[in-house]
């Protein structure tokens, strides 16, 4: 008799705290994904159900919520975390249980673990990009400005190594904020930033802090086309936070912007929208929690079970037709093969992709030593 | 979670390069000697993730490959008496035991093969990158110390041999310490050769001089 039970997943993103806006995107986009699969038919028949906690953006509730999701909801699958301390939180747990972790974020890379499969970009998938983009059209001079945590210190080490490569390049300064940064936060940074001059801005500020750094940055009447602010993490999310009038004219670097002209991007965009409306922004993270819920279902289809040691096999150099376009799961890292684009904020707060790779770019999370040059012919000028 | 701090951190994190230890990561070649197990797959795939050049093989070489910067060697109980001549030799690669078990007996031979590392097995990922660039900087730093430490030796013993050649002028020819240190920088100069080694002229002609003296 065919089992016609509910596959119960773990849904670990945050409704609250200092990351809740961007993780409220990956949970809706991992709803989304989870009610087109039933929709069509569940999983061989089975439908799946979500199991959600709230983790509040702290990673003590992040592992407490993962020890809860194996030991008493016992599910197999995991999808979750943005912030690495979170997934640093969770990865113990899968990987005692054997369970697995979906992680849809960017991350600094140096990480690989049996029970993960990670769907965000490596630094080699957008820092290298963005970084080239930057120094060849506004010049080599960075400051650099983030959240006071472990990303911001990876990514900023390697935008260092990268403009040092260049000559004339150079970092002007080095700062950070606290992760709950408020408004005022950004005056002696945005007074600094006037008289240094930098060629450009390279925020790694994350969460809710983000609009902070950009309306102090306009209130200060800096000018973008000459000094902008780029960004690994300020997606259309934190634009909407911030509003348009703030963002405008700021780059970002991701593997996907909502402004993707794709027939499959507006395909989902349009089902988000006429599922849960206009208030949450479609972004890279959303993008890559929503693909990787479609890549887990796919993998199970063909397994036949949510067992570790039967699905991760169906995992390992999976495609899927995403949003982005055709993405991989790489077997030898279990990160993702993604399409780096370069957006730049525009007047109705939406994300014109100025460069975009033609081909997916293999993710390297070990990459010590990027360098400049090697990947430029892949990113083709869409606009100038 | 990285506490949030109250008071913006201006300038505390100075940037820094990566250093050459981490940056030459790509072309290092580390020489696996493990099993072709499960366990001795991830290990070898892990190095690959990181970028290193590997070559894996079981049973271990009786010597190793040319131009071999690390060396993970899997120590079992089966082969506590297995000898390598490639251990013993004074300036080999870094050697980093994988072990099993952590007994006197196993920690014993993780000593003999002359390990500065170990790699608990099974495996992880997590703490390979770590361990491979302690253990290197530690092999590095421990070779620079034992040249340094020939090359003190050395001049100690220099120090000493001209503080008795001084010795023995002063009292054969009656002058100051100060005037005998100056002639053995003169006929150091004049020769062309180190003042220790016109020092350890002088002691050898003063014993065979002494020598004369008793016999005669």
């Amino acid at each position: 008799m065919a089992n016609t039970d509910p596959v119960k997943v773990g849904v670990l993103y945050s409704q609250t705290g200092a990351t809740s806006a961007i993780e409220s995107s990956q949970r809706l986009g991992t709803l989304l994904a989870i009610e087109e699969i039933n929709e069509s038919g569940g999983i061989d028949g089975r439908e799946v159900e979500a199991v959600q906690y709230d983790p509040a953006s702290d990673s003590n509730q992040f592992r407490n919520y993962a020890e809860r999701l194996v030991a008493v909801d016992n599910v197999n699958v995991i999808f979750g975390c943005y912030m690495s301390s979170t997934r640093k939180a969770v990865m113990p747990v899968v990987e005692r249980y054997n369970r697995i972790l979906f992680y849809a974020t960017l991350y600094e890379g140096f990480e690989f673990s049996n029970n993960i499969i990670y769907t965000g970009a490596a630094p080699n998938q957008n820092s290298v990009q963005l970084a080239d983009f930057m120094m060849s059209t506004f010049g080599g001079r960075v400051y650099l400005v983030g959240s006071d945590y472990i990303y911001p210190y990876e990514s900023n080490r390697i935008m260092s190594d990268l403009v040092t490569q260049r000559p004339g390049g150079s970092v002007v300064a080095q700062r950070y904020v606290p992760l709950d940064a408020g408004p005022r936060d950004f005056d002696a940074i945005v007074a600094d930033i006037r008289d240094l001059q930098p060629d450009f801005i390279f925020s790694t500020v994350v969460g809710n802090a983000t609009q902070h750094l950009y309306r102090a940055y306009a209130e200060a009447g800096l000018n973008p086309k000459k000094m902008p602010i780029a960004s690994l993490t300020t997606s259309e999310v934190e634009v909407a936070q911030m509003g348009a009038q703030a963002a405008a004219g700021h780059f970002t670097a991701a593997p996907y912007f909502a402004s993707i002209d794709t027939p499959e991007n507006l395909r989902v965009l349009d089902r988000f929208r006429a599922r849960f409306g206009d208030n949450v922004r479609p972004n890279a993270c959303w993008e890559a929690a929503y693909f990787q819920v479609h890549m887990f279902a796919n993998a199970m289809r063909a397994a036949g079970t949510d067992l570790t040691p039967v699905l991760m096999p169906q995992l390992l150099g999976a495609e899927f037709l995403a949003p982005q376009g055709r993405v991989r799961i790489e077997p030898t890292n279990h990160h993702t093969h993604l399409y780096p684009r370069i957006g730049r904020v525009n007047s109705k707060g939406d994300f014109a992709i100025v460069r975009a790779s033609n081909n997916a770019v293999a993710p390297d999370p070990y990459l010590v030593t990027h360098s400049l040059g090697d990947w430029t012919l892949a990113l083709e000028a869409l606009q100038d | 979670m990285v506490k949030s701090k109250t008071m913006l951190r201006s300038g505390m994190r100075v940037v820094r390069e990566a250093p050459l230890i981490l940056r030459d990561l790509r072309s290092l070649r580390v020489c696996v000697f493990h099993p072709r197990d499960q366990d001795g797959q991830g290990l070898t795939r892990q190095l690959e993730r990181i970028g290193c050049q590997v070559q894996a093989f079981w049973p271990p070489l009786p010597e190793l490959p040319e131009g071999v910067d690390v060396v993970f060697m899997a120590l079992s109980p089966d082969m506590l008496d297995a000898d390598f001549a490639w251990c013993q030799v004074e300036d080999g690669p870094p050697v980093i035991a994988v072990i099993a078990y952590e007994n006197p007996t196993l920690i014993e031979a993780v000593l003999r093969v002359g390990a500065i590392a170990t790699v608990a097995s099974p495996v992880r990922s997590f703490g390979l990158l770590s361990v491979l660039v302690l253990a290197r900087d530690l092999h590095g730093t421990i070779r620079k110390q034992k040249k340094r430490i020939a090359q003190l030796e050395l001049k100690l013993q220099g120090v000493r041999q001209i503080a008795e050649a001084q010795d023995i002028l002063s009292v054969q020819h009656g002058i100051s310490k100060e005037e005998a240190y100056h002639v053995i920088r003169e006929q150091a100069m004049q020769k062309r050769v180190t003042a220790e080694e016109i020092a350890r002229s002088i002691i050898n002609a003063n014993e065979i001089l002494s020598l004369k003296k008793v016999k005669g």
